[in-house]
């Protein structure tokens, strides 16, 4: 017997049940949080943007043509969108120059998840939150819009963290870590991290315990990488990685002449990988140095922090405009 | 031959629901309770109550709703126990035994949870029901609704929770994030303002919000009252009685606009040729659907679009654990072995 329309929507709808369920034992994040690779997210709507210059660039070219060229029929939009999205070439980020609007600050930690701890019980969770409301009263002065993903002491998974990022449609996403190194406590330095692979078995090890929280295996992460690694929002994480970083060292190697600069270095946070915009993690400090864990607990200190996050992301938003 | 039982379970915010294929079916509060002490663990004689009993000795124990706000708070033990204990309960109310067997054979369970904790908690729900069942899928309350109710092509779900109010759109695929959407204003809201009102009105009145969610679930309505509410409270200690009438009508008609306004939005992101038919299709479950009037009072603000018409489950308890348990039956041995918990 022939199963009726309402039987096969039914037995579908029982096996994507099934196969979303398997998703979640293999690892795979909720799909709400998941990067849509290529053509999704913000870059399909800001695709259109791109659409103008491009026809208008074909509708010249085709006048300036002999008229039997003339005949030939200018493609759509749509075949231009869908010759776009299927090319294997990786977009170039320099066609994206667009506005920096909404800032998604994310401080580090927070709740029963302190972060890193000096050996005076300064916590990483405490700094990264007064670092972040000092920034956000930064960025709202220079008519920012800031979405912070916690603004008190509490523990927001790394999934909810993404989660809010992506539907608060921000711009860019900034995390705010201190680090602390465990064998080097008298090495200081400031690293920027955007998405990407790495072989690192320290930096493997660090964004192991800077994910503790999500649930999800590194590994199990690989294969997320692999959709997003050549495309337009790692280019973009990189020059606001860049800019971050160098302002950071900048400013506060003034203060603080020894400190080093560590560069910008690519890992698979999982607010990273789990956000659909530019997303940078910016280490600021380093708590296991003694010497530094003094200074950040310095008001003026963290101000200075701040600033240096705010003119980077000025600096940015300033070359993508 | 090893016997299997499927069970379908909704576990809500406040009221949790077992449907079992033996025919069991079963609704407890949700809520864990431990001692709060060596002197309460000797007066109550157990090491852990669960639902009306945990609500009634509730000054002797450590209480836990596990899934307030329709999340399941991660980091916190306590709350992953109360989940664990919860549906421990409800499969031993079915004839499971505490090794997550049944006699010879095993267990296959569907759990629906709100939305919100399964697009931000399911790796964590999932990892937390480890062990108790043989083999367990996770659906959205909503879906498991219009499973139950085979109201899988356009129809709209709103299920009014305790803590959360979640919409789904059945298009006939299984729901997206463009599909549903969840709102915090539910059952827990309406009882927080309906305190509030009463404290306002009766300020020597001894009211708890326990008292005020049996008020609101025996009186709640929006539009013309259908009865005074009359409830009887200690005023200086004296037993009074009070008409909280309009408190109940204020504090329940909170919910309208925001309800109204998502589920509007939602049915403008519907593909204009299938609008109408949504329109006509729109289910109402969950226990804020048996606020009086409500139906209505959604069917007028559907006359700004061309109208409609809302349903609502006369019977909402187990509209979710029935759907699941739909869902349990209708998954195949071989789905179900690669479903091991």
């Amino acid at each position: 017997m022939r199963a009726g329309p309402n039987d096969r929507v039914r037995r579908q709808l029982m096996r994507d049940a099934v196969s979303d369920n398997l998703e979640t034992i293999r690892g795979l994040p909720p799909r709400s949080v998941r990067p849509v690779p290529r053509a999704g997210g913000v870059w399909t709507r800001r695709l259109p943007l791109l659409l103008i210059p491009v026809t208008l660039l074909g509708a010249s070219y085709l006048v300036s043509e002999p008229p039997i060229l003339r005949t030939v029929r200018q493609p759509t939009a749509a075949v231009l969108h869908t010759a776009m999205i299927d090319s294997t070439e990786p977009v170039k980020a320099a066609a994206f120059p667009l506005a920096v609007r909404r800032v998604i600050l994310d401080a580090g930690h927070g709740g029963k998840d302190a972060g890193a701890l000096s050996s005076s019980n300064l916590s990483e969770k405490e700094i990264t939150l007064d670092i972040e409301r000092r920034l956000q009263a930064l960025l709202k002065q220079q008519g920012f819009e800031v979405v912070a993903t916690r603004n008190d002491d509490r523990m927001i998974p790394l999934r909810e963290r993404a989660r809010l990022a992506n539907s608060s449609e921000g711009d860019i996403f900034v995390s705010i870590h201190v680090n602390s190194l465990r064998t080097h406590i008298n090495s200081h330095g400031i690293e920027t991290y955007y998405l990407g692979p790495t072989k690192d078995p320290l930096l493997t090890q660090l964004a192991a315990e800077e994910n503790g929280t999500s649930g999800y295996s590194i590994a199990d992460l690989r294969k997320l990488l692999d959709r997003v690694y050549a495309d337009v929002r790692r280019d973009e994480s990189h020059r606001l990685a860049s800019a971050v970083q160098q302002q950071l060292f900048a400013n506060l190697q003034t203060i603080d002449p020894g400190l080093e600069n560590w560069g910008i270095k690519r890992a698979p946070f999982i607010v990273l990988v789990a956000t659909d915009m530019p997303a940078v993690l910016a280490e600021v400090g380093c708590l296991s140095n003694e010497r530094e864990a003094v200074m950040l607990k310095n008001p003026q200190y963290r101000q200075q922090i701040a600033q240096a996050l705010f003119r980077g992301i000025s600096e940015y938003a300033k070359k993508g405009t | 031959m090893a016997e299997i039982l499927h069970v379908g379970i909704d576990l809500g915010t406040s009221r949790s629901a077992i449907s079992a294929s033996n025919g069991e079916r079963f609704v407890v509060d949700s809520f864990v309770g431990w001692p709060a002490d060596m002197v309460a663990k000797k007066i109550l004689k157990r090491n852990v109550l669960i639902g009306h009993e945990a609500v009634a000795n509730r000054t002797m124990l450590e209480l836990h709703r596990p899934l307030e706000r329709g999340l399941l708070k991660e980091g916190s033990d306590k709350d992953v126990e109360a989940v664990r204990e919860l549906l421990r309960h409800l499969l031993g109310l079915v004839g499971v035994k505490k090794n997550g067997k049944v006699d010879s054979g095993n267990v296959r369970a569907v759990v629906g949870v709100p939305a919100a904790a399964l697009r931000t908690n399911k790796q964590y729900l999932r990892n937390s029901m480890k062990g108790i069942v043989d083999s367990l899928m996770i659906v959205s309350e909503p879906f498991a609704v219009a499973y139950g109710l085979n109201a899988l092509l356009h129809t709209m779900i709103i299920d009014i929770g305790a803590g959360t109010t979640d919409f789904c759109v059945m298009k006939g695929r299984y729901p997206t994030e463009e599909d549903q959407r969840t709102l915090t204003t539910a059952g827990d809201s309406i009882d927080a303002h309906l305190l509030k009102l009463i404290e306002e009105r009766y300020p020597q009145a001894n009211v708890t919000m326990f008292m005020v969610r049996e008020w609101k679930e025996k009186f709640s309505f929006v539009g013309q009252p259908p009865q005074r509410a009359m409830v009887t409270a200690p005023v200086k200690g004296v037993p009074t009685e009070l008409d909280i009438t309009n408190e109940i009508k204020a504090a329940c008609e909170t919910i309208l606009p925001p309800v109204v306004e998502t589920m509007l939005d939602l049915l403008s992101r519907v593909e204009p040729e299938f609008q109408e038919r949504v329109r006509n299709n729109i289910i109402l479950s969950g226990g804020g659907g048996l606020i009086k009037n409500l139906p209505r009072a959604l069917e007028d603000a559907l006359k700004q679009v061309g109208g409609g018409k809302v349903t609502y489950m006369e019977d909402p308890v187990f509209v979710g654990s029935d759907g699941g348990l739909a869902l349990a039956l209708d998954a195949p041995d071989s789905d179900w072995e690669r479903l091991s918990a």
